[in-house]
């Protein structure tokens, strides 16, 4: 044991009801080091940090902080043995302010009554008396100088934060530096980071980065939890890397290789390179022409789009997020209306059709945003699994359904599909299942009913490695067998590996087309960020000429 | 018809007294984060339990420290309920109303007959002797029972807990984000707990006020749905204290003209222009049983003003007002 060693902890054991969530984990995190814990989710790592801040208690095991055992029966037990953590999502009430958010709990109390006051009309005997100061604490607030001590936080690690201005005003890279504020006011020595940058932009990543580097200058200790290879490369120092709730081992970054890390998360190799086979184009399944739409403000996020997608083929779209990537994934869902254009499937013009015709067209659809328009958060994996096809017949003579028939179809889609943390498709909820699993069963879903037209709208964004893998080879499955697919995602890497044509959208027109085999990333780059007029864009059959003069 | 006017502000007050103490007691509650829709039986079993308890010791303080105490205790069974047992908080609370509603029922028919002196009228302290004789207002504002005053007192007391100290403020956290406010180590429990018995507290007063200070005598249901409008009101108020006394007042002011609508005739004279038409409209806007929807009108008119109005997530309701919370079960 080093004598840098901080944090220890010794075989932790955690078990839900049928799930073992962490089985005797054992960590150790030296003094000023960023320790990247890696995992697929749903691999406890979550869970393991919960305990460790007081959240959860474990079954069995022990932590040690700087060699004196803790016995964490509360977050309060951690934040005074000076553990800090920032949640995934993030522990902030919108309508309260920074300091509001950042002092709650510490019992601030009017300045008068504060001990270190300097001149305070009460005597320092009244002042520091026990009862006065607890009374003081719950029945008074006072605001300043904290406001005070958090602004020169702030401005020691470079935040730019107004003290006193709402959570709801901030974007959300300010308030993940509000949520380590909170944990730098309380003087922690270790701070967890729950998977920080799935909310970010990668320019925000990086200031992340910046200030993750400057507070281990100061001497802290960081757990970066995180199931992205890259950023292990790009920050941490050292890594655990947990599966199914096992420590499967850890290693100093710089001598491991990504490879060898993908392997210990997932257990098996993982294929960063797909083997994409011919496939014959068939008869087109979709033929947009002249789409245009609004977005949710009622601004123009499509301006004339044509497209057309054969059987077979799969139509990668790129782009920098909010180019109308959104709207054009639920126009041609049928969820959003059009305001000019028409859409033809299978040689049916369905242009303002109502969604469920869309769906009877053959139509499937995997949102961007899972939680929200995926899947019904508090329904069953059952109810979820069956939402698309409960009415075709299958399940019994309507208007009844018959609940073993629908079960079973649920068990079948979680079982191809190796949706995990399913311990009973009529008990679990869709909404308690990770983000990973979710993914695979609202793919499982859409996929099952054979649809001749696909729309997968950032299918991979934040799964994991093994789910990412999963999620890939099955759209390439289902372009064997015959489905358009329009994939649209912000993965160059996966729009490359998957796309048989490729199209870039800016500003709600398809700027330019090309596919993998003859594409210039750099061309694409500058296409993504409007950066192409001047260059003449290749024009291809069935496609688009969208480029503005 | 001053007179009528001095009357009719004297009843203000005394019914607004009745809101204001319900109401701020489901505000506490609600802004930690439980609804408590017990209102209207806690303020039942706080005005009999006060009242049976002044006819007994003959002192209308006692009365009304019991009735407090009733009403916490009914409250005591609605966190049980919804804190520990994490039951749902409109069942449980219709549930105690109903509860509530029928211990006092018969429990009560006994003690219809009693009377008691209750509060009495008493002029507000040091300047009051001054500003009674104010036109039309002294009488109503500064003749009063000491627990009018006490609720106003109890409103700015409410008012700077809420806003002003670091329980309020762990309230309003528990109630905005009870995951967030336990990971700072605030115990989402205890002030859940503290919040829905000072509510109890604030329900059982007001009933106390109103058999020991307003009527002065015990009627089975006399509270006559004034426990809804308590919930109502907080609605009203958007969850804040000082919008509530305006609030407590508007609707006590419509309490007070419904109960003298029989009395005031409003209507024009048979050779007015459109007479015919306008005066049945009148008589009907000013039917007692009409008159008693106007603060639910009323409240339905803010909420949908306030929707237009601000962004969904600037609304002023508690956000996780309905929610339980446990932690092991993300």
């Amino acid at each position: 044991m080093s004598e840098d060693t901080t944090l220890r902890m010794e075989g932790i054991l955690k078990e839900f009801p049928g799930v073992v969530a962490n089985d005797h984990v054992d960590l150790s995190v030296e003094r000023g080091e960023i320790h990247g814990l890696l995992g697929e989710n749903g691999a406890g790592k979550s869970t393991l940090m919960k305990i460790l801040y007081g959240l959860y208690s474990q079954d069995d095991g022990e932590i040690y902080l700087d060699g004196e055992r803790l016995d964490l029966g509360s977050p309060q037990d951690a934040i005074d043995a000076g553990i800090g953590m920032v949640h995934q999502h993030f522990m902030l009430i919108p309508r309260l302010t920074v300091a509001e958010n950042v002092v709650l709990g510490e019992r601030e109390p009017a300045p008068a009554f504060r001990s270190d006051a300097a001149d305070s009309w009460l005597p320092a005997a009244v002042r520091n008396n026990s009862l006065v100061q607890s009374l003081a604490g719950q029945f008074s607030l006072g605001l300043d100088v904290p406001e005070q001590r958090i602004q020169d936080l702030a401005d020691q690690y470079g935040f730019d934060i107004d003290v006193s201005a709402k959570i709801w005003e901030l974007d959300v890279g300010q308030q993940q530096r509000v949520e380590i504020l909170k944990a730098l006011y309380r003087d922690v020595d270790l701070l967890i980071l729950d998977e920080p940058t799935a909310v970010l932009t990668p320019t925000e990543a990086e200031r992340l980065f910046d200030s993750l580097e400057r507070l281990t200058d100061e001497g802290l200790s960081i757990i970066f939890i995180t199931h992205k290879l890259t950023e292990v490369d790009a920050i941490v120092d050292r890594v655990t890397v947990l599966r199914e709730g096992q420590n499967v081992g850890t290693a100093e970054v710089s001598s491991v290789s990504r490879a060898d890390l993908a392997e210990m998360m997932v257990g098996r190799e993982v294929l960063f390179d797909i083997d994409r086979e011919a496939v014959d184009l068939g008869e087109p399944v979709l033929r947009a022409r002249e789409v245009e739409a609004t977005d949710n403000r009622n601004i123009e996020a499509l301006s004339g789009i044509d497209l057309t997608v054969r059987q077979g083929e799969i139509v990668g779209i790129a782009g920098v997020s909010g180019n109308g990537q959104k709207e054009l994934a639920e126009v041609m869902a049928g969820i959003r209306d059009v305001t000019a254009g028409e859409l033809v499937v299978n040689g049916e013009d369905i242009t303002g059709a109502k969604p469920k015709t869309f769906v009877d067209s053959g139509v499937s659809f995997v949102p961007e945003d899972r939680l929200q328009y995926g899947c019904a958060e508090d329904l069953s994996v059952m109810h979820n699994a069956t939402m698309k096809d409960f009415r075709d017949g299958r399940f019994g003579d309507r208007p009844f359904l018959d609940y073993g028939e629908l079960r079973e179809y649920a068990e079948t889609l979680v079982e191809e599909f190796d949706v995990r943390g399913v311990s009973d498709v009529t008990e679990t909820k869709a909404g308690d299942l990770s983000g990973g699993n979710l993914q695979k069963l609202i793919l499982a879903r859409e996929i099952y009913r054979n649809p001749d037209l696909l729309i997968a709208n950032q299918p991979t964004r934040g799964v994991d490695v093994g789910a990412i893998e999963f999620i890939r080879e099955t759209l390439l499955e289902q372009r064997k067998a015959g489905t358009g697919i329009i994939l649209l995602s912000e993965d160059l890497d996966e729009i490359f590996d998957l796309s048989d044509r490729i199209l870039v959208v800016y500003e709600g027109e398809f700027v330019y087309e090309t596919t993998p085999a003859e594409a210039d990333r750099e061309r694409i780059g500058l296409e993504m960020t409007g950066g192409g007029e001047t260059a003449a864009s290749p024009v291809k059959s069935g496609a688009t000429q969208g480029s503005e003069s | 018809m001053v007179s009528f006017i001095a009357g009719l502000l004297d009843a203000t007050v005394q019914a607004a007294t009745v809101l204001l103490l319900a109401g701020m007691g489901e505000l506490i509650s609600e802004r930690a984060g439980v609804l408590n829709l017990g209102v209207e039986g806690m303020m039942l079993v706080g005005a009999l339990g006060g009242f049976i308890t002044t006819v007994l010791t003959g002192s209308h303080w006692l009365g009304f420290g019991v009735g407090i105490l009733l009403g916490m205790v009914l409250a005591l069974v609605h966190a049980f309920l919804c804190i520990t047992l994490k039951s749902n908080q409109v069942i449980s609370g219709v549930m105690l109303t109903l509860l509530g509603t029928g211990l006092t029922t018969f429990f009560g028919s006994g003690w219809v007959e009693e009377s008691i002196s209750g509060f009495p009228q008493i002029t507000f302290p040091l300047v009051g002797q001054y500003l009674v004789g104010i036109p039309v207002i002294g009488e109503a504002l500064f003749r009063s029972t000491a627990t009018d005053y006490l609720a106003l007192g109890l409103l700015v007391v409410v008012w700077y807990f809420l806003y002003h100290s670091n329980l309020g403020l762990e309230m309003i956290a528990v109630g905005e984000d009870p995951e967030m406010a336990d990971t700072m180590g605030v115990s989402v429990f205890r002030l859940r707990y503290l919040a829905v018995l000072i509510g109890g507290g604030f329900a059982g007063a007001a009933g106390a006020h109103l058999s020991l200070a307003f009527s002065q005598l015990w009627v089975p249901g006399m509270t006559a749905g004034r426990g809804w409008i308590a919930v109502a009101l907080v609605i009203f108020a958007q969850w804040r204290p000082r919008r509530m006394l305006v609030g407590a007042y508007l609707f006590g002011l419509l309490d007070a003209l419904r109960i003298r609508s029989q009395s005031i005739s409003l209507t024009l004279g048979p050779d007015a222009p459109l007479a015919g038409v306008i005066n049945p409209i009148v008589e009907f806007l000013m039917t007692p049983q009409i008159m008693g929807t106007y603060p639910y009108l009323a409240t339905i008119i803010v909420l949908v003003y306030a929707v237009i109005r601000t962004k969904s997530d600037q609304l002023a309701v508690p956000s996780a007002l309905l929610q339980s919370y446990s932690r092991e079960t993300d």
